[in-house]
């Protein structure tokens, strides 16, 4: 098949799917009306097939503004009005594709229960919106130690760098798992402020801790160099290749030396 | 290897020899002094000190085929099994210490563990999928090679971070699927000799797509740690067919659910994709854009490569790994193989010892797993998408990049 052969299958494609799309907008509102109201009732066991239709116009919205708006107010009156869990869970994984501002708060609520905090994040951790990374970035101090884990990882994804303080904190928590997934998210962050935290903590940091410290250090030291951060960068492999480190690590931070010197 | 190991430890028992530590083991816990003539080399078989040391993770149905494999060679030893079910962590350490006529092997519900034991050289992993990434990339950081069954990766991002995992600390990482090279080679050896001219495009049909599972709850059978089953996936109640490990993607297993594998696009899809892409020769790239096709009702999708190469997906009247070439006699190249003996286990164990990249080296199959995973979301979405290969993220489409990933259940990070 040659290139234009295939722009042109593109463009059939994509016209057929325009086409498509319209249709299913033009002509299932009722059915969506009836897939919004199941979920008042829905639960474990019920028939997942009952909210197609919510699916459906999820494709069939694509592009248009003002009915996906409508569709994505639809689920979020449906989360805030008492559900079950699984209807919460349903309801969090669609608003992970069409989740605006207009979600964040009917989420936020969610975000301190330990049933569905991870499910909120499951829609919030997706959503391209500033105001969802300050909704978990303000959620940390407030929700268990059992929680703090999985929002301190969402905003280590989301390279969250007014996160910094807020996580570096942890690094020394009695939980290992939260201070494990704060090492790692700092890395994740990748920033110089990321960096000097990481490394004023790898002085002290406990037997259990210092893997996943030099690994987030790594991974930090990664990220300065992909940002242009060379002498910052190797400053980090330089704290990782002495004899107090693993062989696996002191290798890794050499590797890292060399591949910033390659750069110009 | 053993016998390259001189990383600190906290263990004092460590810090001797192996056979040392053997014989002031035996006295101190009452193992059996008494170890056959086979554990010590001395019927031609490699001598302890030489093993490579294992551990397998998630050894039920294809771990225990796994296991099966590394526990038959000479050159491993095997020590520590990992999995969440009681009973099949119990009868895996049976079947180890039978093997080696002693009680050393140990077991884990929790598999750090296992990665944190300085004396373990290498992992091979066979947890449902959603666990592949988690795991792999713990090995890595602590210094371990990995061998993980096929569908390496459960979203686009994941394969990233196993790659540079893998990299980063200078491990071996094998990715699945026996049938790549073992079971195409009517397809891959035409195209690699020359005979099929200079390719086109490649048909591979395989499916059904993973489902969401809303199935009820029923008690937790005991001796089965359902959330740590569950790990990073969504919060669900225990249902046999949730977490099934048949082969059946009919809604009666994990394979057949979003939250733990992408159906059988990437189970069967592992296979059939790595197959053609190994065919066309293109493992080493990933595709830069997913053209998604409706003609009245009739979807299928294509891949297209910066080579200009096509791989389709169901293409209207195509049969499986149906290879499109040119048909002029062409240039050939040597087919690629495993190293050492034994098949892909045995591949992975020669790496391992050779310090090379595998057949299935963790990159070659990330880029399998990749193309399951842009077919899907093309598929969801019913719209053609554009991947940047560098930034892992499909170009103006914000909603396409949502399902580059999940966020993960606590305590879980990636």
């Amino acid at each position: 098949m040659t290139s234009k052969e295939t722009a042109k299958m593109t463009l059939a494609a994509g016209a057929a799917t325009m086409a498509a799309a319209k249709a299913v907008a033009a002509t299932d509102t009722t059915a969506i009306d009836k897939a919004l109201e199941t979920l008042k009732t829905y639960d474990w066991g019920a028939d997942r097939n009952t909210l197609n239709p919510i699916d459906e116009a999820i494709i069939a919205t694509h592009g248009d503004a003002a009915a996906r708006k409508s569709l994505e107010k639809g689920l979020v009156n449906a989360l805030a009005g008492g559900i079950s869990r699984s209807a919460q869970d349903y309801v969090c994984r669609k608003l992970r594709v069409v989740g605006t501002d207009q979600s964040i708060k009917a989420l936020a609520a969610l975000l301190p229960d330990e049933k569905t905090s991870h499910i909120a994040r499951y829609a919030l951790g997706r959503i391209p919106d500033e105001k969802a990374t300050a909704t978990m970035r303000d959620a940390l101090p407030k929700v268990s130690s059992k929680l703090k884990p999985g929002i301190i990882g969402s905003l280590g994804v989301r390279r969250d760098k007014k996160s910094i303080n807020a996580i570096s904190k942890l690094l020394g928590d009695s939980d290992i798992q939260v201070a494990q997934a704060a090492a790692y998210s700092l890395g994740l962050i990748g920033t110089s402020a990321a960096a000097k935290e990481l490394s004023n903590f790898a002085k002290k940091a406990p037997a259990n801790m210092k893997i996943p410290v030099a690994d987030a250090c790594l991974i930090c030291a990664e990220q300065l160099l992909a940002d242009g951060e060379k002498s910052e960068a190797v400053a980090l492999y330089k704290e990782l290749k002495g004899d107090d480190q693993p062989k696996h690590v002191k290798v890794a931070a050499m590797k890292g030396m060399l591949t910033a010197a390659a750069e110009n | 290897m053993a016998n390259q190991k001189s990383k600190p430890t906290k263990d004092p028992g460590k810090s001797l020899g192996r056979r040392t530590f053997l014989k002031a083991a035996a006295g101190v816990v009452g193992l059996p002094y008494f170890i056959p003539a086979s554990a010590m080399g001395q019927d031609g078989n490699t001598a302890p000190s030489d093993r490579i040391v294992m551990a397998g993770v998630g050894i039920g149905n294809m771990g225990s085929g796994d296991l099966g494999a590394y526990l038959g060679r000479s050159d491993v030893q095997y020590v520590a099994v990992s999995d969440v079910k009681k009973g099949v962590r119990e009868s895996s350490i049976n079947r180890v210490n039978e093997k080696y006529g002693n009680k050393d092997c140990k077991a884990y519900n929790d598999f750090r563990e296992i990665m944190v034991r300085d004396d373990i050289d290498a992992v091979h992993c066979a947890t449902p999928d959603h666990w592949h990434a988690l795991v792999v990339i713990e090995a890595c950081r602590n210094g371990k090679d990995i061998f993980c069954q096929k569908p390496e990766t459960r979203t686009l991002r994941e394969g990233r971070l196993m790659i540079n995992a893998a990299r980063r600390y200078g491990r071996v990482v094998s990715g699945g699927s026996q049938r790549v090279l073992e079971d195409y080679r009517g397809t891959v050896n035409p195209c690699w000799n020359g005979d099929k001219g200079i390719i086109k495009s490649i048909n591979v049909n395989v499916g059904p797509f993973p489902t969401d599972c809303n199935l009820k709850g029923e008690p937790i059978p005991t001796g089965f740690d359902w959330d740590r089953w569950l790990g990073p996936a969504p919060w669900a109640p225990y249902h046999p067919y949730r977490c099934s490990g048949s082969y059946n993607i009919n809604g009666t297993s994990w394979r057949s659910f979003k939250d733990y594998s992408g159906g059988g696009m990437t189970d069967w899809g592992a296979h059939h994709f790595g197959g053609a892409t190994f065919a066309i020769d293109v493992r080493e790239l990933e595709p830069e854009e997913v053209i998604f096709h409706n003609e009245n009702g009739r979807k299928y999708a294509t891949c297209r490569y910066p080579n200009g190469k096509l791989l389709h997906h169901n293409y209207p009247g195509r049969g499986n790994l149906d290879v499109e070439g040119s048909n002029e006699k062409g240039p050939s190249k040597p087919v690629p193989g495993y190293a050492g003996t034994g098949g892909i286990s045995g591949d992975f164990i020669d790496c391992v010892k050779t310090r090379k990249r595998p057949f299935r080296d963790i990159e070659y199959a990330v880029h399998t797993a990749t193309v399951c995973h842009l077919f899907l979301i093309a598929y969801e979405l019913e719209r053609s998408l554009k991947w940047d290969t560098v930034t892992q993220q499909f170009i103006n489409d914000d909603e396409a990049n949502r399902l580059v990933d999940v966020a993960r259940r606590e305590p879980w990070v990636l």
